[in-house]
């Protein structure tokens, strides 16, 4: 059996799970939703700040939101995991003649597809609340390429994770560092405005920068974080360092399992 | 006689009821601190949430309707409490919930121990917790700059504060514990708490927020809670700050261990 016909059953597995066990991926999908509307009512008011790059919360908040929400969908699939390992059903998966790779490409074409429904569930409801895509259909394609980004990177760290302690403390491990990961950016406010600790730190993480991809269509034009080449390629590039690192780490990991 | 002897009887039912209660909170305290997995989180992230503010939103201190502050740390001292607290609380309606499902309170139900005593031992555990909390967060951040204009009168009363809001907090979700027998179910109410506390003014102050989000902020009680505290920590000792630091609280407490003690009853009739 090839890879791709492989990877391609065991998404249709993990995608049926949908409907079959919705409290694994309502989180995922209602995170989101919740970020935007509390983070843009509470702090409603950051955006009369001089220079604040937008006069809509909504339009700052939202993405932080979706790539929440495009976490959860990665790391959730890594609790399916750790419940296959823990029910014995993943012994059976490697013992299929599966190739190694599509146990970890098909979970990565089902966090894909749960963060492509989670955008088309999200951005109208956004777009309802008064989110406004300044960049038009490319500010679109910007955050959804960002939130592909961060589900692929989600699903290596928490596959990863999985992998080495096969059982429920990974899933604390997951959350707790992406939950992290992402705060520790320009999340609440923008980048020149942070002081002190925060600064720093978000200057060098890189998840700043898939934020930066993600916000860039929807701030106003002439700000320093508007839609440009400069705030797509560290983006960019970011998420195909970081998801290289994390596959790579989950792929370590199932090679561990094995022996 | 009978008339001497009744007095004595019921005095020493009373000291036996408060014996066997001050023993189950004795339990029920040692057994959350033994279990750093579970306190840790309710500890380490509102500190977490704290710093990162402080760094965020030190120019959002400007705005109008703002407070006077020193800093943001000074004015999200009293949400790092309020959060705190509340999160931890559902720590140990979640470890009643597990003594129900492994049996212990069965066993505590078959002993010669009162019913109530039972509840409100493990009420006072969670209480006593929180009242912990809150003097950690303030012992924690008042060095780098959550000065208490109140001072030490101030921060007592916000412990005090702290103490009464878990056990508010405690009796809901040990009311949940009761019906459901599920830590699951308790730990699911988390997102609940979360929304509570978002969709409130511990964060902003209600003067910044606008439309149906300022509405919502203005009915919630943990609004109120919240900014009775912050009047302590920004202004000074004043009446309305203490009502609303101790009665708020006391009187969500005292409607919450109504409903657990109803659900207690409840769940002893149907056995």
């Amino acid at each position: 059996m090839s890879t791709m016909r492989s990877a391609g059953q065991i998404s249709l597995r993990n995608l049926r799970a949908i409907p079959r066990l919705p409290s694994a991926f309502f989180p995922a999908l209602l995170m989101p939703i919740f970020t935007m509307i509390a983070f843009s009512g509470t702090f409603y008011a950051v955006t009369k700040i001089p220079g604040f790059p937008t006069d809509r919360s909504i339009n700052w908040y939202m993405p932080i939101g979706v790539l929440f929400g495009s976490s959860f969908s990665g790391i959730g699939i890594g609790f399916t995991t750790i419940r296959d390992i823990e029910t014995g059903f993943y012994d059976r998966l490697r013992m299929s003649p599966a190739p190694r790779n599509a146990l970890i490409i098909g979970p990565l074409f089902t966090a894909w597809m749960r963060t492509v429904i989670l955008n088309l569930i999200v951005v109208p409801i956004g777009v309802a609340l008064g989110v406004r895509f300044e960049g038009g259909i490319l500010a679109v394609l910007s955050l959804l390429a960002a939130s592909l980004g961060m589900s692929t990177l989600s699903l290596g760290w928490g596959l990863g994770l999985a992998y080495r302690f096969r059982d429920m403390r990974a899933a604390a491990i997951m959350q707790l560092s992406i939950f992290i990961g992402l705060y520790l950016t320009s999340a609440q406010m923008p980048l020149e405005f942070i002081d002190g600790w925060l600064h720093h730190v978000a200057t060098y993480n890189p998840i700043t920068y898939i934020l930066y991809l993600a916000r860039q269509g929807l701030v106003l034009d002439g700000t320093s974080h508007d839609m440009s080449w400069s705030n797509t390629w560290p983006g960019l590039l970011a998420i195909v360092v970081l998801s290289g690192l994390a596959l790579a780490f989950a792929r370590r990991g199932l090679d561990k399992l094995d022996k | 006689m009978s008339t001497v002897l009744q007095p004595v009887a019921a005095s020493r039912s009373f000291g036996l009821s408060l014996r066997q209660t001050r023993a189950m909170a004795w339990r029920s305290t040692k057994e959350t601190f033994r279990q750093p997995a579970l306190v840790g989180p309710s500890m380490i992230f509102p500190i977490f949430f704290a710093a990162l503010g402080a760094s965020s939103f030190s120019r959002a201190t400007s705005l109008p309707g703002f407070p006077k502050v020193e800093s943001f740390l000074q004015f999200s001292l009293a949400a790092t409490v309020v959060q705190g607290v509340l999160f931890g609380s559902v720590t140990g309606a979640a470890a009643l919930a597990t003594d129900i499902q492994n049996g212990f309170f069965d066993r505590l139900l078959l002993a010669p121990t009162s019913r109530t005593g039972i509840l409100i031992g493990r009420l006072a555990g969670s209480a006593i917790f929180g009242a912990v909390q809150a003097a950690a967060f303030i012992a924690v951040l008042w060095p780098f700059g959550a000065t208490i204009k109140s001072s030490f009168g101030g921060a007592l009363v916000m412990v005090l504060s702290g103490g009464i809001v878990a056990l508010a907090i405690g009796s809901l979700m040990s009311a949940v514990a009761i019906k459901t027998a599920s830590a699951e179910a308790v730990q699911g109410t988390f997102p609940l708490l979360f929304i509570l506390l978002f969709f409130s003014s511990a964060f902003f102050p209600r003067e910044t927020m606008s439309g149906l989000y300022r509405n919502i902020a203005d009915v919630n009680p943990i609004s109120y809670l919240v900014e009775g505290m912050r009047e302590l920590v920004l202004v000074g000792f004043s009446t309305s700050a203490m009502a609303k630091a101790i009665f708020i609280p006391t009187a969500i407490c005292v409607v919450a261990i109504l409903i657990a003690l109803r659900q207690l009853r409840v769940r002893l009739a149907s056995r």
